[in-house]
């Protein structure tokens, strides 16, 4: 102490010559980091623009070897009533079959991203483990956006998106590939103080979007009355409707906003959809954060109603107060429930058109039992690779996901009540595989 | 001149070094946060501060102001998020420093002084607990207790006094409010402790002497002799809360609207920063994120403010007590 104080000006200045010196240092390493960032980003630019438009010569890199035996053709005949404890005898898994490579380099395989995709994930990271000892997955529950972000940048080696990056951010990162793992669904659900949550209320999206407006405010308000049945219409009480919506940016409410969009010209010109989105202001409107929030949330307040993603569909229904779920209007007007058959008619609708980059919505598809709300859960993956074998690997880690076999066999998807991808995905998908090189 | 030892110089430049990276880190802070908040600060100029509307608009196209990029139909104003911050500190002040004034007073005046430690400790540890533990219970305990019993009774029985009327709901403003109370309890409580234990033991017995009963003694002599360094105690309470971010993002509702009732949700920078950030990252024109950095310098400015200004009055509260010695 005495020391120190006893030459106060010397220790000051020796302070303030060494700041100087550090300053000068850290501006010169800023400014040195900041042109060769600059450099760096234009050789990933022209690295993936040589990378898109040469992707038929990447193939030879590639060891594994896929069959496609046949295409899928729907033998699944739906009810609208059927149950989501139907299981689906899909023809797709007799008709791809996907060799693996046995043995993979050493890797870490880091994946961030959606909370809906995360579930599945944890239960794929043992599963491939087992079958491949040296890679390792570390699956993250971050958000949508965020595994955008880290597979843009380069942070992770796959990001996990309910949504498939919009043509805007597509542009900007043009080496991302949208490729769709598993499809999952959305249910609305409800808290009607009198009404047995064994009864399926029918909605259609011009009535959830008047809800969520505020220009429906009762749970007797005629307009909800007119979907449901007499019996059902008289059983409806008075009380005030609670919209909840999610208090984080999600892909849920991306969901669920498009679908409103696509259903209500109005809805789409002044809310429009997106992981956010500027709600209308309801009297009462309510939040949770994440789906177990939002369950949390609508078991609160008798009157809510939420959107909440299918893999909470049991814990939902089972919770005090067991929450009601919905059917909901498809585009051929028929009300239909989020069962396994009808989220699988949805897919198979779309199946057919889905372009080679594989950016599609699944919402609001054709068909007389398509439930409406339907997404493909994406992995993100950059197609350039530059850790020596991680090509290989993310090839071989993609195809076990999405191979009828293994990761889209009824043993995970039944878990978190997801579907499997058709044949005809997964063979849009090999394609789009085939296309991560590195060394 | 005698020569110094090489161990000494290494000793003072090394640690010199070391302090000055301190300090380097905050203006690397400062210059991160201009960098990224310039196209909001530019785009939006003073509507970011005098409007409510606060819309990313991210199906929308990307246009052009200045060069700078964002998207068609989004609007950026941080009122809503401003106000509910001010708004739930207050609230937490309001009802924390009443709490830890009798904390401190029974401490340094009342208590024999074998319970004095134990009970300093105990309120001490209520400042360990984690923000998001506290969240947690907020959660699952506090909103649905004051959705179903305190909110409906406040109705009832308070409703002629305005905004203590309306619907109830579980999370908002008072969920919040008391969230915070109970996170800033323990700095006021024991800097107030500290503080008021400095009064001169001289003035006491003097005013013993002359009669005064405790509660005098305590209002005549502790309280104006601890005044300064209460002050800035409650400052420094007002800045945690000014900054905290979990608690609060879990229990404040998420409001995108002004609160109209004291039932109402609500919604802070901090916790609008926290729960925003994935979505702000699916926004191609990069705006969304400009603006959510922008909102972390706006409330970096204010909780600095705070900082300084209560170091300053808990600083001089000591000085006058302990005759020069700087403690704080």
């Amino acid at each position: 102490m005495k020391k120190i104080s006893s030459n106060p000006r010397s220790a000051v200045s020796t302070i303030a010559v060494v700041a100087i010196v550090v300053v000068i240092i850290v501006v010169a390493a800023v400014g040195a980091y900041a042109a060769v960032g600059m450099n760096k980003t234009s050789t990933v630019t022209s690295v993936v623009t040589s990378g898109t438009t040469a992707t038929v010569s990447t193939t030879a890199v590639s060891s594994v070897t896929n069959t496609v035996t046949s295409s899928v053709t729907s033998s699944v005949t739906n009810t609208v009533t059927s149950s989501i404890t139907n299981t689906v005898t899909s023809t797709a898994s007799s008709t791809v079959s996907i060799s693996l490579t046995s043995t993979l380099p050493s890797e870490t395989v880091l994946e961030t991203g959606s909370s809906l995709l995360y579930p599945l994930f944890n239960l794929w990271a043992p599963a491939f483990n087992a079958q491949y000892s040296t890679v390792k997955i570390t699956p993250a529950s971050s958000g949508s956006g965020t595994g955008q972000s880290s597979a843009e940048t380069g942070t992770v080696q796959i990001g996990g998106s309910d949504p498939y990056l919009t043509n805007a951010i597509q542009l900007t990162y043009p080496y991302i590939l949208n490729i769709p793992v598993a499809v999952s669904a959305q249910q609305v659900d409800y808290n009607v103080p009198g009404l047995a949550a064994s009864i399926h209320l029918n909605f259609t999206g011009q009535v959830l979007a008047a809800i969520y407006n505020g220009s429906i405010t009762t749970w007797n308000n005629a307009q909800i009355k007119a979907l449901q049945s007499a019996s059902v219409a008289a059983s409806l009480p008075s009380t005030t409707i609670i919209p909840v919506v999610r208090s984080d940016s999600s892909g849920d409410t991306s969901l669920f906003t498009y679908f409103l969009s696509q259903t209500n010209p109005g809805w789409s010109a002044t809310i429009g959809y997106g992981n956010t989105v500027n709600w209308p202001k309801v009297n009462g409107e309510q939040s949770g954060t994440g789906n177990g929030g939002m369950v949390t949330t609508c078991e609160q307040y008798s009157g809510c109603i939420s959107y909440i993603g299918v893999s909470y569909l049991v814990s939902a229904t089972t919770g005090t107060p067991a929450l009601g779920y919905a059917y909901l209007a498809n585009k051929a007007g028929n009300f239909v429930n989020i069962s396994k058959v009808n989220i699988q008619s949805a897919v198979n609708a779309v199946a057919p058109s889905t372009p080679a980059d594989e950016r599609i919505s699944l919402e609001y598809a054709a068909g007389a039992t398509s439930y409406p709300i339907v997404n493909f859960e994406y992995a993100m993956v950059s197609r350039n690779q530059n850790v020596t074998g991680m090509a290989l690997t993310l090839r071989t880690l993609l195809e076990w996901a999405i191979s009828p076999q293994y990761g889209n066999s009824a043993t995970y998807l039944n878990q978190v009540n997801f579907v499997p991808l058709p044949a005809s995905v997964v063979q849009l998908d090999l394609a789009q595989i085939n296309e991560i090189t590195g060394p | 001149m005698p020569k110094t030892p090489l161990t000494d110089q290494v000793y003072k430049y090394l640690t010199a070094l070391l302090c000055c990276s301190a300090i380097l880190f905050i203006f690397i802070i400062a210059l991160v946060l201009i960098k990224y908040s310039y196209p909001s600060f530019a785009v939006w100029g003073l509507n970011f501060f005098t409007t409510t509307v606060w819309n990313p608009a991210l199906n929308g196209n990307i246009i052009y102001k200045y060069g700078i990029a964002y998207m068609s139909g989004s609007s950026y104003g941080m009122l809503v998020f401003f106000f509910g911050t001010l708004a739930s500190s207050g609230i937490a002040i309001l009802l924390g420093v009443p709490t830890s004034l009798a904390i401190a007073i029974f401490l340094t005046q009342v208590a024999p002084r074998r319970i004095v430690a134990p009970i300093s400790f105990l309120v001490e540890l209520l400042a360990g607990i984690p923000s998001v533990v506290l969240g947690f219970w907020g959660l699952l305990v506090l909103g649905p207790f004051l959705l179903h019993s305190l909110e409906p009774a406040m109705s009832t029985y308070l409703g002629w006094i305005p905004l203590f009327s309306g619907h109830v709901y579980s999370y908002g403003f008072i969920a919040s409010g008391l969230i915070l109370a109970l996170m800033i309890v323990p700095i006021v409580a024991s800097i107030s402790r500290d503080v008021m234990a400095q009064t001169p033991t001289e003035l006491k017995e003097g005013a013993k002497a002359l009669g005064s009963t405790n509660w005098e003694i305590t209002r005549k002599v502790v309280l104006p002799y601890a005044r300064t360094g209460i002050f800035g105690a409650v400052i420094l309470g007002l800045g945690r809360a000014l900054g905290e971010t979990m608690a609060v993002a879990m229990v404040s509702g998420f409001a995108h609207y002004l609160p109209t009732s004291l039932y109402s949700a609500i919604n802070t920078m901090a916790a609008e920063m926290a729960l925003s950030l994935d979505g702000s990252f699916t926004d191609p024109s990069g705006m969304y994120v400009s603006a959510l950095v922008e909102l972390a310098v706006v409330l970096l400015v204010i909780t600095m403010i705070v900082n300084v200004v209560a170091r300053a009055f808990v600083k001089q509260g000591f000085v006058r007590s302990a005759e020069g010695v700087i403690r704080v």
